[in-house]
């Protein structure tokens, strides 16, 4: 069992009215990787900059290795930050950035240019030592910003959204770079983004917030497979979110029909969140499935095609590789292993069906001319 | 390739156009007065050329206005760097709103005529004067405050000082708040933090705020009139005498002459320092 290097407790933070933190427990473990996933405002970066020394809670405590340190300022903190867009010193070059520091730690010269010959080696930033910042490009200034962290040894290095800036493909290989240096660093990263995908693909623990309280921490696979509540459900990866009735152990009911599952552990008949990713439904020919619906709209995105299926007035949507047309009649196969039940919780009923994709969007309405 | 070389060359042609009637205006007064003080200072009365004029000022009485304008010039620069700076940096640091109010009371004073205000500090500093009375009234002595190099150096640094604050500010006001935060995480304290990057960052702001106040001070003539009395002589106010009371244009040009050229090695040291941002901020 590995040692918690971070501990937030109780922490409370609010600006005028509005608390940003609520009463937040979180607690890291030393040498992960941990994301904190969340939508924007949901206290992801306020969490970061509590740890780093930028801001202080109303109330609680932080502890560092067991100490507390709060009111502790940051150039005392072993920890070091990775900002969101880079905050290089614009007046210094590659080297003087890199080397910040240690000169303010009054490292001996020849020690400072050992170490950063070093993670300039670690970058791939070889040659780059005496340009200047406004000269390279946004992934060599990522490389930068990592550098003048990582050298100066923290015990915790915190990233705020530093991928957000990057283009598709560079920001998966920074995705792999980012996990590689911290597995041979061995110290613990806490990364903030409020990208799931990235999140899934990067961490060892995944932490998602929102409203400033944490929903859930668990391995990506936990995160994905077992959502805690509806929130989670729907803010990592699509899925469709049901409501339903737990008849038995291993026996819930939605959509007017009885299915098996592998949850257990329910009262009877307690009212229940029901989760089934895209993924996991088999579109069968009409009248062989458990499900019945029309197809009522189907997109192609290369892999596969999104199609969504109206069963009952409820939008599914169905990731699947054979093609459907629009207004067929389909049938729906759902695994055991592919239904997960949750508890109802203050998220239930704001997600779920598929008549749009996010929650922000409100539909155009035609009228009968036709004209918007 | 084609269409983009068009572009840029009518793109030019009609800057052109725009800037033509400054151009025709900067032609008028500024280059050909140039060419006269050029002309007034290696001629002689009747207009045939010599160096006479500019030999001529090889004197102890010029040397010394010319040492007393740049040192007068130099100290009042400097207070007012002293003065500027922190206030500056202030004003980045509070809310937008008390941003505008500080500025505005920083520029209220450019809004009245240098002369105006050169005559209200007359007024305060006389051996009548507010202060002097201030101090009768208290039973103190009176100070001799007017005709002073004080007074004139005061004078500089009420006159100029908003030209040292604005390019400061405006330099600071742009600073990424995140690259101070990053300077403190790295483990810079304070101090370090001024020193290693808000001073250097600052910089061109700076150099452009010292330029702006140096050069009209130390080519004052007015200010050194009013406040420093007849004692003090700048250059300026020699400049001022050959034209004004002699009536000797051609001393007076080859002295200004020499002014700019002093103008302008200050103007070729302060760019040395700053690189070419500056010109950013003089803008």
């Amino acid at each position: 069992m590995k040692k918690n290097i971070i501990e937030l407790k109780n922490i409370t933070v609010a600006f005028g009215e509005e608390k940003v933190l609520n009463k937040l427990n979180l607690s890291i473990k030393n040498g992960e990787f941990v994301t904190i996933l969340g939508p924007s405002g949901c206290g992801k970066t306020t969490t970061l900059r509590l740890i780093a020394g930028f801001a202080n809670p109303n109330e609680g405590d932080i502890l560092f290795n067991g100490e507390n340190i709060i009111g502790i300022p940051p150039y005392k903190r072993s920890v070091n930050t990775i900002f969101q867009r880079y905050a290089l010193f614009p007046h210094l070059n590659v080297y003087e950035n890199i080397a910040f520091g240690l000169r303010v730690k009054k490292v001996p010269e020849k020690e400072i240019e050992e170490r950063v010959s070093d993670v300039i080696n670690m970058v791939n930033l070889k040659g780059f030592e005496k340009r200047d910042i406004s000269k390279l490009s946004g992934g060599q200034q990522q490389r930068v910003a990592i550098a003048r962290a990582v050298i100066n040894r923290p015990d915790v290095l915190l990233l705020d959204e530093p991928l957000a800036a990057l283009d598709a493909k560079l920001r998966k290989d920074m995705q792999v770079e980012l996990k590689n240096i911290q597995k041979n660093l061995g110290i613990t990263f806490i990364f903030v983004t409020h990208d799931q995908e990235e999140a899934l693909t990067i961490s060892d623990t995944v932490i998602v917030m929102n409203e400033g309280v944490v929903q859930q921490i668990g391995t990506p696979k936990d995160i994905y497979n077992e959502p805690k509540n509806a929130f989670v459900a729907d803010f990592i990866g699509e899925s469709n979110i049901l409501s339903g009735i737990m008849k038995a152990d291993f026996l819930t009911e939605f959509s007017g029909k009885e299915f098996t599952c592998l949850d257990r552990g329910f009262k009877e008949n307690e009212e229940v969140d029901i989760v089934v990713r895209p993924e996991d439904v088999d579109i069968v020919p009409s009248l062989a499935g458990m499900l019945e619906g029309v197809v009522t709209s189907v997109n192609f995105l290369g892999v596969h095609y999104e199609i969504i299926v109206d069963i009952g007035g409820f939008k599914w949507m169905i990731q699947t590789t054979d093609e459907q047309k629009v207004g067929d009649k389909v049938g729906l196969n759902i695994e055991p292993d592919a239904i997960h039940v949750m508890k109802k919780s203050k998220y239930s009923n704001l997600y779920g069906d598929y008549s749009s994709f996010s929650d922000e969007i409100e539909p155009i309405s035609f009228n009968n001319e036709g004209e918007i | 390739m084609n269409g983009s070389f068009k572009t840029k060359t009518k793109n030019k042609n009609k800057g052109l156009k725009l800037s033509s009637p400054y151009l025709v205006w900067s032609l008028i007064f500024i280059v050909i007065p140039l060419f006269m003080v050029l002309y007034y200072a290696f001629t002689t009365e009747n207009g045939t050329f010599t160096l006479e004029n500019i030999k001529g000022l090889a004197s102890l009485d010029v040397l010394n206005s010319l040492l007393i304008s740049v040192l007068y010039a130099a100290i009042a620069t400097l207070l007012s760097l002293i003065l500027a700076y922190p206030l500056a940096y202030y004003m980045s640091t509070v809310s937008k709103i008390s941003q505008r109010t500080m500025i505005m009371l920083a520029m209220l004073p450019m809004w009245m005529n240098l002369l105006i205000r050169t005559y209200s500090l007359m007024l305060i500093l006389e051996n009548n004067g507010i202060i002097n009375n201030i101090l009768k009234a208290l039973n103190l002595p009176k100070a001799q405050l007017i005709n002073t190099p004080g007074a004139v150096i005061l004078g500089m640094i009420y006159n100029f000082l908003p030209y040292m604050i604005l390019p400061i500010y405006s330099i600071m006001t742009k600073f990424d708040y995140s690259v101070l935060e990053a300077a403190n995480d790295l483990g810079a304290n304070g101090f370090q933090r001024f020193k290693r990057i808000i001073l250097p960052m600052s910089m061109p702001g700076v150099i452009s705020g010292i330029t702006m106040v140096f050069v009209p001070s130390v080519s004052t003539f007015y200010i050194s009139q009013k406040l420093g009395g007849a004692k003090t002589m700048l250059i300026g106010d020699m400049i001022e005498r050959k034209f004004q009371g002699e009536v000797n244009y051609n001393v007076g040009a080859s002295l200004s002459l020499i002014l700019m050229v002093l103008i302008l090695i200050s103007m070729a040291i302060m760019n040395k320092f700053s690189g070419d941002e500056e010109q950013e901020v003089l803008m």
